[in-house]
């Protein structure tokens, strides 16, 4: 086999079903109450294939919030390590990503300083609805979106953003009372 | 600040939601005892030229509610065991030692609680000559008893926590928690900030209270800076607040169904959840309710017609949740009698919040006097009587009913963004606000330069978690433990900070 | 049993995303998006200081006075909007909230200045 060919293999098995491991580096709890969620009715990941684990023996992805402690350093190295290849690593929230905390004493100041980060999901919180959107990317089922959007906005009026939307999302301007 | 005061202060007869004394060290004993039938709500120490201990008092009586703040200088690197008078002490006594090096002068052994082993971290005084000792003092370990560490890496979708279980095999004989792998330097990272850059992060403290957390540091500016938010933008806080409340209340219920196994009801209430989230963003632009607070007021209007609209059916949903798991025996035969706290344990613990009002105790910060709660609406705290997983439960919703209802009141007598600039003066305050889990803290020092010296934030995850171990002792056996977690509904970043 | 009755009245309330769009994706907090034609360098340095994510920094393009651009990091953005309240008539929300990136790299956007300083 190939490795293309192993590729596409790993892509079409986890596009199918795969196990999703959750690490909380050190957030502040809403993105495990959105992670939480994911399960819930209104969003239902079991129909999408996706299931959590509670073993990382058992688990395909392994979805990462918070800074990156260093105190925690150790747990997330072994957490890693329990999990068979291959596995997927998404990072996941403002706070994995650096938008938080600087590189100090305290922490990393994001997960990619420790762990080999494949996808990185961006938020604070990411909404259920942004985490699938990952999920589906880092399965290879969903197309990566970001990469051709240029936040800036037209002189016409449109906001450069291609997410589906019904109608333009209203404008949250702070400061207006 | 008020003048000096002799050995006698007296609660009752001073005016105003905030009194500041000055003790001095040979006094501070005294002092203590005679304050020790009020609620020691926090404790902790000012780095200078000589370090400050203040200790936070709270009176709790319905129309005398208020704070009393001592401040102490302490000359020498002691001062009195406090927590031999009160127990609500000894945390503090132990994160005190670890980020000043101060103890207390029986040198009764310490235990780790905020900072992680091995580690040369920042420390926000002098760093302590010793290390502390590990927490497993005391406890018994007799007779077949065994020790198992569990965590911090845990099930799926909760944070990380570390539990030392102690257990002769179903019973729970002792659990002790450690939080410093969540330890982010929340309060070292404060100083030299403005209150406004603080406010960002003082929100991520802890996540799930960020309107209450938020509240809290804004006022303690405000209070330090002389600053009078306008009143509709405390009424839009309130309004935060109370759907603060609200969504976190669904969320404990989804977690105690899903403790006990019920998925049915764990669906229910997270429908009710996600609605309430929902709201929240048709509401204040954001799901989790970031960015509403700032320092001077509110930054954010809510739309008073979407809240008008939705609440209703969100409030319905969980209402209906509500209802039909009270209803459900084999749920209910669960939490009856499960994680029973005593009024005198929530007491000597000075613990606060649904956990406290179940037991029977009339902890409530919105019933100190200053806030939009005074104008607008009679606060009653909800209480229980049995002080068990039940109870709380109970307390939650009665709240939840009374959260609705709230938020009508404020949004018609007007609730809109607005903010009152804060000078660049110096001085202290103390802010607070009543979260879900419970009065949430925030004292800042300002310097001149209007910006931080020092910056205390105790989130009510920070008070509540030392009666975890207390609920979970006496005849509850492993699977009670996730009940009774979700009864407290607390969480580990409120406690690390 | 009155649970299975109850849960068929309401109907079903999952979304149909991927396949579909959800409605609900409309009040998210989204990053911003920026006009470049109202982005003067002093406006952008504003835009810099408001960020408290260091998602946005003001770079010159070679030393030379009047270029530059604003580079943006979505990683680090929180939606928080300080940026477009220091500047409304420069930045307006995106709507994107599809942002999952399979390298560090794409998430980061440059933003032309207007290119005449001021």
């Amino acid at each position: 086999m190939t490795e293309e060919e192993l590729r596409e293999t790993i892509a079409r098995q986890f596009g199918r079903s795969l196990h999703i491991r959750t690490l909380d580096t050190g957030s502040c709890a809403v993105c495990e109450q959105e992670i939480r969620l994911l399960a819930a009715p209104h969003y239902d990941l079991h129909r999408l294939g996706f299931f959590f684990t509670p073993a990382p023996r058992h688990a395909d992805l392994l979805l990462v919030t918070g800074p990156m402690i260093r105190a925690f350093e150790l747990a997330a190295r072994k957490t890693y390590d329990a999990m068979p290849g291959p596995k997927v690593v998404v990072a996941t929230g403002a706070c994995a990503l650096g938008g938080i905390y600087p590189r100090d004493p305290f922490t990393h100041g994001t997960v990619d300083a420790v762990l080999p980060v494949d996808v990185w999901i961006p938020g604070c919180p990411p909404s259920p609805l942004t985490l699938l959107h990952g999920l589906g990317v880092a399965v290879g089922r969903l197309a990566e979106k970001v990469r051709d959007l240029p936040f800036t906005a037209e002189p016409s009026g449109g906001s450069g953003g291609s997410s589906p939307r019904a109608s333009r999302a209203p404008e949250r301007v702070r400061g207006d009372s | 600040m008020t003048p000096d005061q002799a050995t006698t202060v007296k609660p009752s007869t001073v005016p105003g939601a905030v009194t500041t004394f000055q003790v001095s060290s040979p006094d501070l004993e005294a002092v203590v005892r005679d304050l020790a039938g009020l609620r020691l709500a926090d404790m902790f120490a000012s780095d200078g030229e000589q370090p400050t201990l203040r200790l936070v008092w709270a009176n709790d009586t319905a129309g005398q509610a208020g704070y009393i703040i001592t401040e102490t200088p302490l000359e020498n690197a002691e001062y009195p065991a406090l927590s031999d008078i009160t127990p609500a002490a000894f945390i503090e006594e132990c994160e005190i030692y670890e980020q000043f090096g101060i103890r207390p002068a029986t040198g009764k052994p310490l235990n780790r609680v905020m900072l992680p082993p091995h580690a040369d971290l920042p420390t926000l005084g002098r760093k302590p000559q010793t290390e502390p000792e590990e927490p497993h003092a005391p406890h018994l370990v007799g007779g077949q008893a065994f020790e198992f560490p569990f965590g911090p890496v845990r099930q799926a979708g909760v944070e990380s926590l570390y539990y030392g279980l102690v257990t002769s095999g179903e019973e729970v004989v002792d659990l002790y928690l450690f939080t410093w792998h969540k330890h982010r330097g929340l309060e070292w990272r404060l100083m030299g900030r403005t209150p406004e850059q603080a406010l960002f992060l003082a929100e991520r403290a802890e996540g799930l209270s960020a309107v209450a957390v938020g509240w809290a540091l804004a006022a303690a500016a405000e209070t330090a800076t002389g600053t009078r938010p306008p009143d509709q933008a405390q009424r839009a806080r309130a309004v935060a607040l109370e759907l603060e409340r609200l969504y976190n209340h669904a969320a404990a219920m989804a977690a105690l169904c899903q403790s006990t196994g019920l998925s049915v009801g764990q669906s229910a209430a997270e429908i009710a959840l996600e609605r309430l989230l929902r709201l929240n963003a048709r509401a204040f632009g954001h799901r989790y309710l970031f960015g509403v607070v700032s320092t001077g007021g509110a930054s954010r209007a809510p739309d008073a017609d979407a809240i008008r609209e939705d609440l209703p059916g969100a409030y319905g949903e969980f209402r209906r949740a509500a209802d039909a798991l009270l209803a459900t025996n084999s749920f209910v035969d669960r939490l009856e009698a499960t994680g029973i706290l005593t009024a005198g344990q929530a007491r000597d613990l000075g613990l606060v919040g649904p956990v406290a009002r179940a037991t029977g105790l009339t902890v409530d910060a919105r019933q100190v006097p200053g806030g939009p709660y005074e104008d607008e609406t009679c606060v009653a705290p909800a209480t229980g009587t049995a002080g068990d997983v039940l109870a709380r439960f109970t307390v939650m919703l009665a709240e939840a009913a009374e959260s609705v209802r709230m938020v009508g009141q404020f949004l018609d007598a007007g609730a809109g963004a607005g903010t009152a600039e804060l000078p660049r003066t110096g001085g202290c305050g103390l802010g607070w606000a009543e979260s879900p889990r419970g009065e949430a803290l925030a004292w800042v020092g300002l310097g001149d330069d209007g910006r931080i010296t020092r910056a205390r934030l105790r989130p009510a995850s920070a008070r509540n978690w030392r009666g975890f171990d207390d609920a979970c002792r006496s005849q509850n056996v492993f699977t009670d433990i996730p009940i009774i977690e979700a009864s407290f509904w607390l969480t580990a970043a409120g406690m690390a900070r | 049993m009155l649970w299975f009755f109850r849960g068929i009245r309401r109907g079903v309330v999952t979304t149909h995303y991927p396949a579909r769009p959800d409605e609900s994706s409309r009040f998210l907090p989204t990053p911003p998006a920026f006009r470049p034609w109202a982005l003067t360098r002093s406006t952008a340095g504003r835009l810099e200081g408001a960020c408290p994510s260091g998602a946005l920094r003001l770079q010159d393009e070679d030393g030379e006075r009047g270029g530059g651009r604003l580079v943006f990091d979505v990683g680090r953005c929180t939606a928080c909007g300080r940026c477009a309240a220091e500047a409304p008539h420069a930045v307006t929300a995106s709507g994107a909230f599809e942002l999952a990136a399979t390298s560090r790299s794409v998430l980061i956007k440059i933003i032309p200045l207007r290119g005449e300083a001021r």
